[in-house]
């Protein structure tokens, strides 16, 4: 049995590495005093930004911003993490070291003694002392989030000197690490209920709330009298013995004829045409008569008549109100909701799920990332503007999101491909490559000749046709027995597996581990055969071939004790596999089910992927300095970064400088 | 009722001239001094100074007894009832200025309400016109419309709630100024107005506004006397506008006016009883 990608989020959720709120408020950090700097950098970090799109774009003369970078320049392929998934991507760049030296390997990691997937960025514990009073549980000291990112981030050194830093939504970086510079978290911020993202759908049609979805929730309502009443679930009340979920209850309103509702919040009501959204409503869900958490969302009425239809969207944290930490120092969320509204706070904003699962087409989806892109293109401006000296990095995510939801439109050969579909936004990719050209016409305006501007992406994109069960493909070569073969495909979690006869098996999305005795709780290898049998596993995944296209799915497979530096390397996988173009894992594998076929062709709308071989998906890297490195890596860039404001370079980072230190004076 | 209203209207226009282009806080600062010196002149007026005096030694003598006599059960029990009833005694005593103070209170904290309790619309900012209309009207067949001044637009088709009797626009402010919306029901009634206005930008400034147009009736005409009630005989019974609600901020807090406005009357109260010679 296969495993879409909505299973896969599901399945993730019900892992609930997440869990509970930590509602003690942070303590607020004053804003350090800066000191002037002679030279500045801007860092325009785009997620997923293609070197091979971008030359075809840039060369069709459509993106004047980066021709005229590369023009006065250089342009070059950046080379990525192994494996190339943002998490570590980015965590390579934070920290200048690799996976060895920042211990964040995928996005996924597991837990040697259940076997069960974890989340690899941060860890959220309730508060430890609690006292109770009937149903009541008072917490008597705050709740906590963890970083589970090692190593010093970069705008960590240039504080030691007094070098001011903005950073803006880098991912790896949720919950902010401790500082006084200027930071919000990115990619790995929860929504509100402590999950990548849920969203909430409402409707009249039965077959639809009948759909099992991932990533959302599908609540069945009924007209009564042109009216309907809901509930928006919220976060489990900790405060509570039994923990029961939160909700408010709202009304929606019918006009008998026109396709208008009126949607009736406590203490807000707003009107809906058919086909609009509501723009971002706070919502508040209390806890105890003391304690509420406040929220964010998005209402979208997609269909008032034969059926209703009204999609939330997942409620994010409230900058204004943050109930968990986002920002550095705390009162930099709250400054930036002053000064333009509630924004999207949530990790990954714009929801792939609900485009995945139909909720939205692909028309909604567009229309809701660009709510995210006006948001980022307004801030970006009033950072830029305040920009004085020190270092500004500014992410956008919407590059990375849309590639991976519309690349079956620019791809004839995906499984997924739809020619009718392909004629309406087939230039979807095309369209967010213009916008980020524009952000980067923008960033031209602050730069001087004592400037460094400086454009990256942590890795190029490649197409998803091909799913490879590599779970079943460990069953096929003998390295993972079943308890039941007759149920195989069936669970989820490895829980038909035999562990006394497995030796290897794989959680997450390149990761490979062997079942090592005294490391996993029912390992049979022991140390000392333990290379042996990564090197033959290796050697057998790469010359696997495909019956069904003569390619071979794994190009590289990895031995992480080779290409990783530091003192994480032993919590490792033992295998790191990069998988070939247009192949990748497929949804079911990273959760520990094991499907009948190794390899399966990919339908879904998330059809554009990263998660190969860092040779084919290289990101991409322009400054406006000639830069020296003949292959320049991402740790180069952190190195690059403590040169430029001429600090001394530690030992544990990897890279070096890109840049000659003379070329400094002679932009080209 | 309505020309009663005007004047009142005006008065308080004379009174917060000065501070229209200020922030709130400054106009809410000055109204509550007044009222403080206000409720002092009314309190040394009606009420009985000297026995409110007395009726205070008496309690302070008894407290002392207290005090004095702590080990004697009795005498203690005694003198607790006796504050008891000194107590009761003061509070009979404000009892006639509270009655006196009570209608030009409530009139002020109406006219407060309009200048304190509500935002104006920002252009781009959006809202929601609502109509109730007289029960036993059919929705369906109302023909009924709403038209505005260039400074708005009307976004939606109405939205009728049978239920409710109500009938719901969204609208859009675009420029600012006082602006005016128009109900027209059919052709045989003339079109009813409700002004509305929008403020150029968010910079906030004392502003009077008039959610509601109620009906001609006691007491909603008292209760909205910023403008003039429907007229009677129109098959309408309010027009509201959903105007944001303004609270006070104050480290970090967020404080219904009515809740500062109190407290700061009172506050000023105390603090200048003694320079007014009033015994409270």
């Amino acid at each position: 049995m296969s495993m879409k990608r909505r299973d896969f989020l599901k399945t993730a959720f019900l892992a609930g590495a997440l869990t509970g709120l930590g509602l003690e408020p942070f303590s607020s950090l004053a804003a350090k005093g800066k000191r002037d700097t002679a030279r500045k950098m801007i860092i325009l970090g785009f997620d997923g930004l293609d070197p091979h799109l971008l030359e075809i774009f840039i060369r069709q003369g459509k993106l004047p911003a980066f021709a005229r970078l590369w023009r006065e320049g250089d342009f070059k392929r950046l080379g990525t993490s192994i494996p190339p998934q943002s998490p570590v991507a980015w965590s390579n760049f934070i920290t200048g070291t690799d996976p060895g030296g920042h211990a964040i390997f995928d996005f996924i990691h597991r837990d040697p003694q259940h076997y069960l997937p974890t989340f690899s960025a941060s860890k959220t514990e309730e508060a430890k002392k609690t006292i109770s009073l009937g149903n009541l549980v008072l917490p008597l000291s705050g709740g906590e989030v963890t970083l589970l990112r090692r190593g010093k981030a970069f705008w960590q050194y240039l504080e030691e000197y007094d070098i001011p830093a903005t950073v803006f939504k880098i991912p790896s970086n949720y919950p902010p690490a401790p500082t006084k510079q200027r930071t919000i978290s990115g990619m790995g911020t929860p929504d509100i209920l402590g999950t990548y993202g849920i969203f909430n759908f409402y409707t009249t049609t039965t077959a639809e709330v009948q759909q099992d979805i991932g990533g959302g929730r599908i609540h069945n309502v009924y007209v009564i009298g042109n009216q309907i009443e809901a509930k928006l679930p919220g976060p489990v009340n900790t405060f509570k013995k039994d923990r029961p979920e939160t909700y408010i209850e709202f009304k929606v309103y019918l006009d008998p004829v026109n396709p208008v509702a009126k949607i009736s919040l406590p203490g807000e009501e707003f009107i809906l045409r058919e086909g609009e959204w509501s723009g971002w409503k706070r919502v508040e869900f209390p806890l105890i008569p003391t304690q509420s958490v406040s929220g964010i969302c998005m209402f979208y009425l997609k269909q008032v008549r034969p059926e209703f239809k009204l999609y939330v969207s997942p409620i994010n944290i409230d900058p204004a109100k943050p109930a968990l930490p986002l920002s550095t120092p705390e009162s930099y969320s709250r400054e930036l909701a002053a000064k333009f509204g509630p924004f999207f706070t949530k990790g990954l904003p714009a929801d792939t799920s609900a485009l995945d699962s139909d909720i939205l087409d692909d028309r909604e989806f567009l229309i809701q990332d660009d709510f995210v892109l006006e948001e980022r293109r307004a801030i970006f401006e009033y950072e830029l503007k305040r920009f004085e000296s020190g270092l500004l990095f500014y992410y956008v995510s919407s590059t990375d999101q849309r590639q991976h939801m519309f690349w079956r439109l620019l791809d004839k050969n995906h499984p997924a491909y739809d020619e009718r579909l392909a004629k309406e936004f087939g230039r979807a990719i095309e369209h967010i490559y213009i916008e980020v050209d524009r952000i980067l016409d923008k960033a031209f305006s602050r730069v001087d000749k004592n400037t460094i501007l400086m454009v990256m992406s942590d890795h190029g994109f490649s197409p998803f046709r091909y799913a490879f069960n590599l779970n079943t493909w460990l069953k096929e070569n003998g390295y993972l027995s079943l308890i039941n073969e007759w149920k195989q495909g069936e669970e989820d979690f490895f829980l038909n597996v035999d562990w006394h006869r497995t030796k290897a098996y794989a959680v997450g999305l390149n990761g490979l581990y062997i079942n090592q005795k005294g490391r996993e709780a029912e390992g049979i290898v022991p140390a000392k055969e333990k290379e042996a049998l990564v090197r033959e596993i290796a050697r057998k995944l790469e010359s696997f071939v495909d019956p069904a296209t003569g390619e071979r799915p794994v190009r590289r497979a990895f031995v992480t004790q080779d290409v990783y530096h530091g003192p994480y390397t032993q919590e490792a996988p033992e295998i790191i596999l990069g998988y070939n173009q247009g192949y990748r894992v497929s949804w079911a594998s990273p959760l520990g089910r094991i499907p009948k076929k190794i390899i399966e062709p990919n339908r879904e709308k998330w059809s554009g992927d990263h998660c190969m071989d860092p040779a084919v998906i290289p990101g991409i890297l322009l400054t406006n300095r000639p830069i020296q490195a003949k292959f320049p890596q991402l740790f180069d860039l952190t190195a690059t970064i403590l040169q430029t404001f001429g600090l001394p370079q530690p030992p544990e980072m990897r890279g070096k400088p890109i840049f000659k230190e003379e070329s400094w004076a002679k932009p080209k | 009722m309505w020309i009663f209203n005007q004047i009142l209207t005006r008065l308080f226009d004379v009174l917060f001239w000065p501070f229209q282009w200020l922030h709130p806080w400054w106009a809410m600062i000055y109204i509550s001094l007044l009222t403080g010196l206000f409720m002092l002149w009314v309190f040394r007026l009606t009420s009985n100074q000297a026995g409110i005096k007395n009726i205070k030694r008496r309690i302070k003598a008894h407290l002392l007894e207290i005090r004095l006599f702590k080990d004697n059960f009795a005498l203690t029990f005694k003198a607790q009832g006796n504050i008891l009833l000194c107590n009761l005694k003061y509070i009979g005593y404000s009892f006639k200025p509270m009655l006196v103070m009570i209608v030009p209170l409530v009139l002020i904290i109406i006219q407060l309400n309009f200048r304190f309790a509500y935002l104006p619309l920002t252009p781009g900012q959006r809202a929601i016109v609502k109509v109730k209309v007289q029960p036993d009207l059919d929705l369906l067949e109302l023909p009924i419309s709403l038209t505005s001044t260039s400074g708005i637009v009307v976004e939606t088709p109405p939205l009728r709630i049978e239920e409710e009797g109500e009938i719901d626009w969204r609208i859009k402010a675009l420029e600012p100024g006082r602006q005016s919306l128009f109900i027209q029901i059919g052709d045989n009634h003339q079109p009813i107005s409700k002004e509305i206005y929008i403020a150029p930008d968010n910079t906030r400034r004392l502003t009077k506004l008039s959610p509601l147009r109620p009906p001609a009736k006691f007491p909603n005409a008292l209760l909205y006397p910023l403008e003039k009630p429907l007229p009677t005989g129109t098959p309408l019974r309010e027009i509201e506008i959903t105007y944001p609600s303004g609270h006070f901020h104050l480290w970090g807090l967020s404080i219904h006016w009515l809740i500062v406005y109190f407290l700061l009357a009172i506050a000023f109260g105390f603090g200048l009883k003694r320079f007014v010679g009033v015994e409270i």
